[in-house]
């Protein structure tokens, strides 16, 4: 165990996570919040993300500041985003408010890579997303999206 | 180390995701007595995951999303998808292959979008869609009084993905203000054409942005926009120096400030004027006359305060030495002095359109006459004070080098009696004369011997045109009539058909005959023997008879392109089979109100004749 600072997270659902404070400042919004906050900041929270995002949140960031060059860093990464949908989408958006760029991208780029070659209406199936276009509107896009093949 | 104290569970741990179960202890956790979120949520969490994240995460998402099938596919799951992807900036969009350039290329890409159709989810696809296809080069949208699909946000949507937009024209769209249109200003430099018509949301405010942005602008047309004033059109003229191109048309707030600004700026390029119902004076048009130095082609249509000396002023400015085409429209202001004025004023002059200016008169021609020896072609519309004097005054004289003529609606226009005359005019190509009612015989007699190069005669409407007055016409003309149309003339008989056709059989292409009721099959003989090279021949409400048609389907060396028999009453269905014959030629055929040609006949024309367009 290292002397250094810790701080402690606290989730939307009220979980609570210790960690080393260079883990904690991966997360720009942290930062911000230490820095700004004054001497009694020692708990940060984090009302955006639940506990349970938050703790893999913390495991991204303490692999990433603990070993920053390790071989496995990339191969971390690829596991650590074979995760089902839902927890996909929450690393999203608690890295987007915790202001965690390498986890935003790892997380966006995940989502948007699972557009690869899937049609409209399968898109809409994986993510069960209501098609609220009426259908002329349908036929305008049907259209447009024609037009790109050749034109 | 990690402490995971009083945790509470958001669910079923083991359902999500291996990593989880490292962390969640045995059965035990499950019995945590923390708020425990049960069965309903985790089942809508299950359902309603990307939805559940807010746009700027979203936006993230879509930043990422690589290939544009992708995209296209995106953005059409959900409306909220669609407008997200659109307000995506082409240069957020990461890509692997970095090229990015500051100066957007012209995009190729067009796009039309009119009444119920134009709608923001239409522009949003565009946006989307056209991004790396060539990108969006031109965008018309015409909207209608109804319906207003078309808000700013649609066009934010355009400006964001079409920075190589270098066309737009909107049309009608009342939800659309100038927050749309700057937007369009600030991201798409490349704008050559501005194209607005009954704008009601666009001001000044969006012509300035326009001119701060757009410095390759060529093209402006502005159409009853009520809210455009001088300040929009002053800011255009200083900042683009390339623009060519300007109409101006029925907007109360325009007037000299902003116009002469505009002219004294663009000086060195505009070579289109076009300005129609504006509340110009004569300052205005004394400023064309001094500025317009690359002016080519100046169009005033209802200028009703620019007066007599206004256009005087206009041709002695010496600006206007470019001036090819010139139309004055309804402008009281245009007299004898203006036209003298002109006639001094732009020696390059060749075409002349003078409609509905009322105190224009023969003097103004005489003196106009004899400076504009440039001029090819002049056309008159009522304009009731010119009478025959002053036209003929354009024809003999040595100097001119007029080649068409046409008069149209010009009650004062009186037949001349008819004398020898001293002079010949040997340029003039085509004459037009359109219900002159004062054009008789004895103006078209001499017309006949002055100029003996006429190849195009459209004399329609003349009830005072008789035989006698054709003859000098047929026979003192040595370039051979090509093209001659005598509609409407009801006392023209087949002794002019055939004079036309026996003498000029070998140069005349279009003859058109409609309404000379006394033409009769005769006629039609006489064409089939003489006429090489006719490929038009219109004998509507004339006597022809099945005869008539079978002649014409016996000349071999006749290949007609259009006919019609329209209201021919005579004509039966005897004809048919010579209507076939004709029509392997035939592109089009006009059988309207030809009773007796029954339904089963015009059935097989069509069957048959399938590279005709046939009117029945």
């Amino acid at each position: 165990m290292t002397s250094s600072k810790t701080i402690v997270l606290r989730s939307s659902d009220g979980a609570t996570f210790e960690v080393d404070e260079a883990v904690a400042l991966h997360s720009l919004m942290i930062k911000h919040r230490i820095e700004t906050g004054g001497a009694d900041s020692t708990t940060i929270d984090v009302p955006e993300v639940t506990g349970n995002t938050l703790s893999k949140v913390i495991e991204y960031c303490k692999k990433h500041v603990e070993a920053p060059n390790s071989d496995d860093l990339k191969s971390f990464d690829t596991d650590f985003v074979k995760v089902d949908q839902a927890v996909l989408c929450h690393l999203a958006k608690a890295s987007y408010y915790m202001n965690i760029k390498g986890l935003l991208d790892l997380s966006s780029k995940t989502i948007a890579d699972m557009f690869k070659g899937k049609t409209v209406e399968q898109i809409r199936e994986t993510f069960h997303i209501k098609n609220d276009f009426t259908p002329e509107e349908e036929e305008e896009l049907r259209k447009e999206n024609s037009w790109n093949l050749f034109v | 180390m990690q402490k995971l104290a009083s945790y509470c569970g958001e669910g079923l741990f083991s359902s999500l995701g291996h990593h989880t179960e490292a962390y969640a202890l045995p059965c035990k956790r499950s019995r945590i007595n923390a708020p425990f979120v049960f069965n309903e949520e985790v089942f809508n969490k299950q359902k309603t995951t990307i939805e559940v994240l807010p746009d700027e995460c979203l936006f993230e998402i879509f930043r990422r999303v690589d290939g544009n099938q992708e995209r296209s596919s995106c953005a059409s799951v959900s409306k909220r998808w669609l407008m997200l992807l659109s307000t995506i900036h082409k240069d957020e969009i990461s890509q692997t292959s970095n090229q990015k350039s500051t100066i957007q290329d012209p995009g190729h890409l067009s796009r039309s979008l009119e009444g119920k159709k134009a709608t923001d989810v239409r522009l949003a696809a565009i946006a989307v869609g056209t991004a790396s296809r060539g990108g969006l080069g031109k965008l018309s949208i015409r909207g209608n009084n109804s319906t207003c699909g078309v808000t700013n946000f649609g066009l934010k949507a355009v400006a964001g993905g079409c920075s190589s937009l270098t066309g737009i024209s909107l049309w009608n769209l009342s939800s659309v203000s100038d927050d749309g249109l700057v937007e369009i200003a600030n991201e798409c430099h490349n704008l050559e054409k501005l194209d607005l018509c009954k704008m009601s949301g666009i001001s000044n405010k969006s012509l300035i942005a326009i001119a701060d942005n757009c410095p390759n602008l060529t093209e402006l047309s502005i159409e009853s926009c009520p809210n455009i004033g001088d300040e929009g059109l002053q800011a255009i003229g200083q900042k683009c120096s390339n623009l060519k191109s300007v109409s101006l048309k029925n907007c109360p707030l325009l007037g000299d400030q902003g116009v002469a600004s505009l002219l004294s700026s663009t000086s060195r390029s505009l070579t289109k004027l076009k300005l129609h119902g504006i509340n110009i004076s004569d300052v205005s048009v004394a400023v064309i006359g001094h500025y317009g130095l690359a002016i080519t082609d100046l169009a005033l249509t209802g200028l009703c305060k620019v007066t007599e000396k206004g256009f005087w002023v206009m041709g002695h400015g010496q600006g206007l030495q470019k001036l090819k085409l010139l139309t004055v429209n309804s402008c009281f202001g245009l007299t004898d002095v203006g036209v003298e004025a002109i006639g001094k004023g732009c020696p390059n002059l060749k075409q002349f359109s003078i409609h509905k200016c009322a105190f224009l008169s023969d003097n103004g021609f005489f003196s106009f006459a004899k400076s504009a020896v440039s001029l090819e072609s002049l056309l008159l519309e009522e304009c009731h004070r010119v009478t025959q004097c002053g036209i003929f005054s354009m024809l003999v004289n040595r100097d001119t080098k007029l080649k068409s003529l046409a008069l149209k609606n010009c009650l004062g226009f009186k037949d001349l009696s008819f004398n020898g005359p001293s002079s010949r005019c040997n340029t003039l190509k085509t004459l037009s004369v359109n219900n002159c009612p004062g054009f008789g015989n004895g103006s078209l007699m001499l017309i006949g011997q002055l100029c003996p190069e006429l190849q195009h005669v459209e004399l329609t409407g003349l009830h005072g045109i008789t035989d006698n007055g054709f003859t000098p016409l047929i026979e003192s003309c040595e370039a051979g009539l090509v093209k001659v149309n005598i509609s409407g003339c009801v006392n023209i008989t087949d002794n002019t058909v055939c004079e036309i056709t026996k003498l000029h059989g070998g140069t005349l292409e279009v003859l058109n005959l409609n309404g000379c009721r006394s033409v009769t099959d005769a006629s039609m003989l006489s064409i089939a023997s003489n006429c090489l090279l006719l490929n038009e021949l219109d004998v509507s409400e004339c006597a022809i008879t099945d005869f008539g048609v079978s002649v014409l389907a016996r000349a071999v060396q006749l290949n007609l392109n259009v006919l019609s028999l329209s209201g021919c009453r005579l004509v039966s269905d005897k004809c048919l089979m010579f209507l076939l014959k004709i029509g392997g030629s035939l592109v089009g055929l006009n059988i309207q109100n030809c009773h007796g040609i029954s339904n089963s006949s015009v059935g097989q024309l069509v069957d048959r004749l399938w590279s005709c367009d046939i009117l029945s």
